[in-house]
């Protein structure tokens, strides 16, 4: 049974949105019914999963390999793992609660959970693909849900073109400035989000052509390219190739991560895409542009990747600033949610870019932790919004006297998202700054100073939504009292704090994914030996982490969090 | 040169489907006038019942691999023609099956029209056997003959006579350039069999040959020679239209490939600069021009133009990899390409409209026509998991080991240029709000064609293995003829089947 786990947790998803599509849009009980099965089943195989996953064996587990197209050197072959297996559960948990987050919609509900269904499937099969073309293929099979999901049951932006900053300038958005049609629209949303993430990924997919054509082994296998593609010293326009094709694929995923300079696209989706949509968009839509990178330029590129991650180094700098900037200015909820995502994953780049072994491994675990709290955080948002129709922070005001759970849910999230101790959060923030203080201290200092900002704007939105005073027009709002409306933010509640009190099993698991691939990238051989060596069972993750000398795992480990994280060895 | 007419029933066996289709085609002539009364979708089953049993012997030739040269080599029947008859069989069938309703709009002639289609098939079907500059030349002009007719077939409608007579001169024109180019490389070379040319490097035959693949442009709507399209596409009957887009594409590039890869094999270094510049004009010129349409119909015509640019990628790859993926990709193309025109005209039928902004709505009108049409779009856009994703990597793939990187470079940026347009009209289907919300109803065969065209879309795009296996094997003439140029020769077993 547990052999063909992640077929499961990808086609579960996948055979509902088929089945709904039999199921009569005049049923919408039923149509629920579907979607809550298949998205149980989904959760319930990718907890087993990330139990029964062996975190002492570590490596890739729970492989499923199917012949597709031999012409084509192309398998599914699917397999995880310490680094997919939390993001496939984050994925599971957070369907699961955007089902119940959606439970109130009515206009065409069968379309909604049959793109949503698709939407988590997609993501779900680019964190088990082992294959570039099958890594490609479901990345781009989750865009066009979104557009349909934005677009059909979306909200349009009213105030975004008001926005402005504190000397009374307009903010605009850049690309909308240049092609400027209907910039507030959620019709533009949904096109500028399709257009840009269509934009970078067939960047992605012009290096993932380069390594299959230069690597020369009619393959996509990422576990075959890894040991057997010399794409090194291979002079290019004036470089190697191998910088050409990591430069590719990494601006190629991170538009979705999304990285400063490309990350336009991502607010202006939050804002207008429906509540379970923004979850799934900013809990994992996101995290598959890090881990795209992790998967593919870490896994093929590990010396290059040495060589060029100082590039994300510098840019996540402007990512923490400059979002947080943005959401504290912001005077729209999803606005200030989604610029705070953008923000967040400014740490994720920071964590990764420092390549050590406590880094990379926080970075994972934050992908994990910003998964739920933001995912919290978006549903509540979307929850006052389908109770005022407004997302516009001045005219909101005083609403916990109206729906008390929610606002106390949103202190938790709010809490989550800022880091407190207690929360998973925590301890991926405190894994990655103190990882990357060796490395790169003026950025640590940036991501600190990111904190408090997350902490000022988060503190200016749960004030100006919940307290102070009510405006009489909303005296008609309720709170979440249903159970079907409460189990997804005590879901992922429990979730954020259950692995922020024991994190033990989740550290665990990441860390059996980051070692193998860290200990690679820097501990790595000249390309001769290098060859000799691939006779050898390299493929052996185990041994290739003895690789490390302990000493200095002990140094980066030793600050005063020892006592969340259990030493490996 | 002395022809051999002594003919054996076992050649003519090879002639066999081409025969049997002629005498069909007597036989619905007949019934149209002897029976005046007989309503004309009788008709219709009628040739599709022909078409089909076509079908069913092409597919038998398929299976047991009969192959063979008739007439002094002037007519081939290898696997790729078989492929190629079947796509154009196929395409025709589908064709008839959206015509039944759009038919009752013509004035006269009801029943000449399924005449006059399945005549250019059999003039398309001759045209992917031909291997010689005379079949080829008398082929292209049978099947154009009755193209001729039919876009002009809607007498009352101005636009229909203007994309006739637009058409027509045009056709006209190219077919003198093809004559010419004939007559040129019949004067350099002294044959007219493909495979018995070794045409001389000298100005005379390189002019001859640009003459004939100009003729082959007009065919295929390449960019240089697309002018006719927009207009021919909106004016025409839209049954037609969607013949015109797929079938004649087909035929075109199967004598485009035998061209190109056996003929003139040698000259790979000239003609790879020929095919990208022209590959580029297309596809860019095709997606950026598409964005200003408000017509669906001159929507589908310039996203054809870049279709072709893409497919003309696979040809400028030169391997049998290449022509592989040019197999694969116009048959992904013909099922989203007739599901798209099915969709355009059941929209037609129901609303008596063609403009996009009447699309406003169509999920609530008719959530089955909206979703066929995603998907249809989708695929010819490029988005997994539908078939034409799988067509574009294919292509992309047979010209990375060729290292075009330029084209695949263009290629992938118009990608996202087309997906602009096609998630426009996606965006009036399912974003906007409908003006009128009457429900529109599909007829019988038209639904059939949406769902053939929905099934080839979605199970190429999720299994493309058999049909890869298929075009893998059509091809497998070329993998020797390419010769070491091709740069893939060391790696053929790997891949070659």
């Amino acid at each position: 049974m547990s052999a063909y786990l992640l077929l499961y947790i990808l086609f579960a998803p996948f055979a509902g949105a088929l089945a709904l599509i039999f199921v009569p849009n005049s049923r919408p009980l039923l149509v629920r019914g579907v979607a809550v099965a298949s998205s149980f089943v989904s959760l319930v195989a990718s907890i087993y999963l990330f139990y029964a996953y062996d975190a002492v064996r570590g490596g890739f587990q729970f492989v499923q390999k199917f012949p597709w197209s031999t012409e084509l050197g192309i398998a599914l072959h699917l397999g995880v793992d310490g680094i997919g297996v939390p993001l496939v559960l984050a994925s599971a948990i957070l369907l699961f609660a955007g089902v119940f987050v959606s439970w109130h919609i009515t206009d065409r509900t069968k379309e909604f959970y049959i793109w949503l269904l698709i939407l988590a499937a997609a993501t779900i099969g680019v964190f088990m693909s082992l294959d570039l073309f099958f890594l490609y293929f479901f990345y781009e099979m989750s865009v066009i849900p979104m557009y349909l999901l934005l677009g059909m049951w979306g909200s349009h932006t009213k105030k975004y073109l008001e926005m402005t900053d504190p000397e009374g300038l307009k903010l605009r958005d850049s690309v909308g400035f240049i092609f400027n049609f209907g910039a507030n629209s959620k019709e533009y949303a949904a096109m500028k989000l399709v257009l840009f993430l269509s934009a970078f990924a067939v960047v992605a997919l012009m290096g993932i052509l380069l390594i299959y054509k230069y690597a020369g082994l009619n393959t996509f296998d990422i576990l075959v390219l890894r040991e057997h593609a010399q794409l090194m010293n291979i002079p290019v326009l004036g470089t190697t190739l191998d910088k050409i094709i990591w430069i590719l694929v990494f601006f190629g995923f991170a538009s979705i991560a999304p990285i400063w300079p490309l990350h336009s696209w991502s607010p202006v989706g939050h804002a207008a895409a429906p509540a379970a949509t923004s979850m799934l968009h900013a809990g994992v839509l996101m995290k598959l542009g890090h881990f795209s990178i992790i998967r593919v330029a870490f896994e093929i590129l590990p010396e290059t990747t040495r060589e060029l991650m100082p590039i994300a180094a510098v840019l996540c700098v402007f990512s923490i600033i400059y979002g947080g900037l943005v959401a504290f200015y912001a005077n729209d909820t999803k606005y200030v949610i989604g610029y705070s995502s953008s923000s967040h994953m400014g740490y994720v780049f920071l964590g990764m870019a420092a390549l050590n072994y406590i880094s990379l491994s926080g970075a994972v675990i934050y992908m994990f932790a910003h998964a739920m709290a933001t995912g919290m955080l978006f549903a509540m948002a979307g929850w006052v919004y389908d109770q005022t129709h407004t997302r516009d922070l001045p005219s909101l005001g005083g609403l916990s006297n109206k729906m008390p759970f929610i606002a106390g849910c949103f202190v938790v999230g709010c809490m989550a998202s800022i880091g407190m101790p207690g929360t998973v959060n925590f301890i991926a923030e405190i894994m990655i700054i103190v990882g990357s203080w060796n490395k790169y201290p003026l950025q640590v200092i940036v991501a600190v100073l990111g904190i408090v900002l997350t902490l000022a704007y988060l503190f200016k939105m749960m004030r100006a939504v919940f307290y102070g005073p009510m405006s009489q027009k909303y005296s008609y709002t309720r709170d979440a009292v249903a159970m079907v409306d409460r189990l997804p933010l005590l879901v992922m509640i429990a979730v954020s704090i259950g692995f922020g009190l024991f994190p033990v099993r989740l550290y665990d698991v990441v860390r059996s994914g980051v070692d193998p691939l860290v200990a690679k990238i820097t501990y790595v051989m000249p390309v001769a030996q290098r060859n000799e060596d691939s006779d050898s069972g390299r493929d052996d993750r185990t041994e290739a982490s003895s690789l490390i000398p302990l000493s200095e795992m002990a140094d980066i480990a030793r600050p005063s969090i020892t006592y969340a994280l259990r030493d490996s060895q | 040169m002395t022809f051999d007419l002594t003919l054996s029933v076992a050649d003519l066996l090879l002639l066999l489907p081409e025969i049997f289709l002629t005498c069909w085609l007597c036989v619905v002539l007949i019934v149209d006038f002897s029976c005046p009364r007989l309503p004309h979708t009788r008709l219709a089953h009628l040739s599709v019942v022909g078409l089909a049993i076509t079908l069913l012997c092409l597919a038998w030739f398929d299976v047991t691999r009969v192959s063979g040269t008739l007439f002094n080599n002037m007519f081939v029947l290898d696997r790729m023609a078989i492929f190629f008859k079947m796509f154009i069989v196929g395409s025709t069938m589908l064709v008839i099956l959206t015509s039944t309703q759009y038919v009752n709009r013509f004035a006269f002639f009801r029943g000449e029209y399924y005449f006059l289609v399945v005549m250019s098939a059999l003039g398309m079907m001759f045209m992917v056997s031909a291997n010689d500059l005379l079949s080829l030349f008398v082929s292209i002009e049978f099947s154009t003959l009755g193209f001729y007719i039919l876009v002009g077939y809607l007498r009352e409608d101005l636009t229909s006579n203007e994309a006739g007579l637009k058409f027509f001169v045009l056709g006209v024109f190219a077919a003198g350039l093809l004559a010419y180019g004939i007559s040129l490389v019949y004067g350099e070379t002294g044959k007219l069999v493909f495979s018995d040319m070794t045409p001389p490097a000298t100005p005379g035959a390189m002019i001859g040959f640009l003459l004939i693949f100009a003729a082959l442009g007009f065919k295929i709507g390449a960019v240089p020679f697309h002018s006719w399209i927009p207009d021919t596409y909106h004016g025409a009957p839209t049954p037609v239209t969607a013949f015109l887009s797929i079938a004649p594409k087909g035929a075109a590039f199967a004598i485009l490939i035998r061209l190109f890869l056996v003929v003139l094999a040698a000259f790979k270094p000239l003609w790879v600069l020929l095919l990208v510049a022209v590959s580029i004009l297309s596809m860019t010129y095709g997606n950026i021009v598409a964005i200003a349409q408000r017509n669906i119909k001159r929507l589908l015509a310039y996203s054809g133009i870049a279709q072709i640019g893409n497919v003309l990628i696979g040809l400028a790859a030169g391997t049998k990899m290449g022509s592989d993926a040019i197999l694969f990709y116009l048959l992904t193309y013909l099922f989203a390409n007739i599901g798209a025109f099915a969709v355009v005209i059941a929209v037609g039928q129901a609303i008596g409209s063609e403009e996009i902004d009447d699309y406003s709505g169509l999920n609530r009108r008719s959530p089955f026509l909206a979703f066929a049409m995603l998907l249809f779009l989708l695929s010819l856009a490029g988005v997994p998991p539908l078939a034409g994703f799988i067509g574009k990597l294919y292509i992309f793939i047979a010209a990375v080991r060729e290292g075009l990187y330029t084209l695949i470079v263009v290629g992938l940026i118009n990608i996202v240029i087309s997906m602009y347009y096609y998630l426009v009209v996606v965006k009036k289907m399912y974003i906007n709000e409908p003006i009128d919300p009457s429900p529109v109803s599909v007829s019988g065969p038209m639904k059939a064609v949406v769902y053939i065209g929905l099934a080839g879309t979605l199970a190429i795009g999720i299994y493309p293995q058999p049909v890869i296996t298929w075009v893998v094997d059509a091809t497998l003439m070329f993998s020797r003829a390419i010769g070491p140029a091709a740069g893939v020769a060391p790696s053929l077993p790997l891949f070659g089947g």
